[in-house]
């Protein structure tokens, strides 16, 4: 999964929609909510915020999210055993991460880190950019392209 | 005799089935109860939404109450009435279900739900694997016995101060030893989220009664909204709810409900009330 070739304009055009389905979900005033914000530690979402936001943004998108497998997905093409061992992420797991989460400041991947924490990390733009990830996959599944 | 499918249960016969897809069922609502309030109406949908999400993952997970975007309460339910129930399910996987429904009385609509999700967790964490895949195929024959539930308990809702048409709080102490807790659940017990509901719009009720309404009209709850439930409630713990009136107009009522358990928000809600006058 690359994400290089998601522009900041794509995630800007998408943030206004994003924000409000998090507020929503989170019960803050929309504009507390910022690109950078941590779900968690900014906004104070708990594991039920977490589904809630990925179910609005499913219907709000029309797109399929694989909720629950956003870590499965920074995993990217390493194995589960490379990823991570005993519930902590590996150092090529880390390496992997800090690509996948691009947007999250690197002083905020404290090691050791346990993929339990993972969704610690997780930022507005991390939901930003999962939307922009799956309508992509949905747009690929729909026309493809020809040999 | 033993609780388990009798206590809480409010599914008879599951009448229809597309795996993963959509599933219908009725329940017979016990003639000796004296009441059967709305929120054990979406209950029943919620459950038997429930027996279609763990049929599609082999009985290994199993859905717990979680978010409810809307539910409508349409008509009251009557004890002695078969509700018809169904629940279309958007998605289901490991992680969660999602869906919508709706029960029917007589043809009529009683309550629908819509945008509701519920979070799946072991199975095996809260009831026998084995055993619940005896009852799907049970109900999913000749169907069970109807009559299991004996009404609610009282759940000992008291007043808890206020603050008159803009605020009201209650105080609810969940029981201990009541016989819901041998089927929800048996290897551990949750007071049901829908329970809390009930607690929730009593509590709002209560406010809309304080606000006035000319001509002899009266507030009637239409609808909940953004329900969400964040954190199982055990036996034995005090929950504190509070109701707040949010906006008023000739069209209706709004109010926002949180409930907290030392002061830790275990579930809020909006709950809108339309002007009746009682013909």
């Amino acid at each position: 999964m690359n994400d290089i070739n998601i522009s900041k304009n794509e995630i800007l055009a998408l943030f206004p929609k994003v924000a409000e389905t998090v507020a929503d979900a989170v019960g803050c005033e929309t504009e507390k909510v910022k690109l950078e914000s941590s779900l968690i530690e900014d906004l104070g979402a708990e594991s039920i915020d977490f589904v809630d936001i990925v179910f609005r943004l499913q219907r709000l998108f029309k797109v399929k999210i694989p909720h629950g497998k956003i870590v499965e997905q920074a995993r990217g093409s390493l194995s589960e055993a490379e990823f991570e061992k005993a519930g902590v992420v590996s150092e090529a797991g880390v390496t992997r991460l800090r690509t996948f989460l691009s947007e999250v400041p690197p002083e905020r991947f404290k090691l050791p880190l346990k993929v339990a924490d993972i969704p610690r990390l997780f930022t507005v733009e991390t939901f930003c950019k999962l939307v922009i990830r799956q309508q992509r996959a949905t747009a690929a599944t729909a026309t493809p392209q020809a040999a | 005799m033993n609780g388990h499918f009798r206590a809480f249960s409010f599914v008879d016969q599951i009448t229809g089935l597309r795996p993963g897809i959509s599933i219908e069922g009725r329940y017979l609502i016990p003639p000796e109860v004296n009441t059967f309030p709305s929120s054990l109406v979406a209950e029943a949908v919620g459950q038997l939404a429930a027996w279609g999400a763990m049929a599609a993952v082999d009985f290994l997970r199993r859905p717990v109450a979680g978010i409810a975007g809307m539910i409508e309460l349409l008509a009251p339910a009557l004890p002695g009435q078969v509700l018809e129930l169904r629940a279309d399910l958007e998605s289901v996987d490991i992680e969660a279900v999602a869906y919508s429904g709706s029960a029917h009385m007589n043809g009529a609509s009683v309550v629908r739900l819509r945008d509701c999700v519920g979070p799946m967790v072991p199975v095996a964490d809260f009831d026998d694997p084995q055993a619940l895949r005896d009852r799907f195929s049970l109900l999913s024959a000749a169907g069970a016995m109807p009559g299991g539930f004996e009404g609610l308990p009282n759940l000992g809702l008291q007043p808890n101060g206020g603050e008159k048409g803009r605020c009201a709080r209650t105080c609810l102490s969940v029981p201990i030893a009541v016989p819901f807790f041998a089927d929800h659940f048996p290897r551990r017990p949750v007071f049901p989220g829908t329970l809390l509901m009930h607690a929730n719009i009593e509590t709002a009720e209560n406010l809309a009664s304080q606000v006035p309404l000319p001509n002899g009209a009266e507030w009637r709850t239409e609808r909940l909204s953004d329900l969400k439930l964040r954190t199982f409630i055990a036996p034995g713990e005090t929950v504190e709810i509070e109701a707040k009136w949010i906006e008023q107009s000739e069209h209706g009522l709004s109010v926002t409900v949180e409930s907290r358990i030392a002061r830790r928000l275990v579930s809020s809600a909006e709950i809108h009330f339309v002007p009746e006058v009682d013909s």
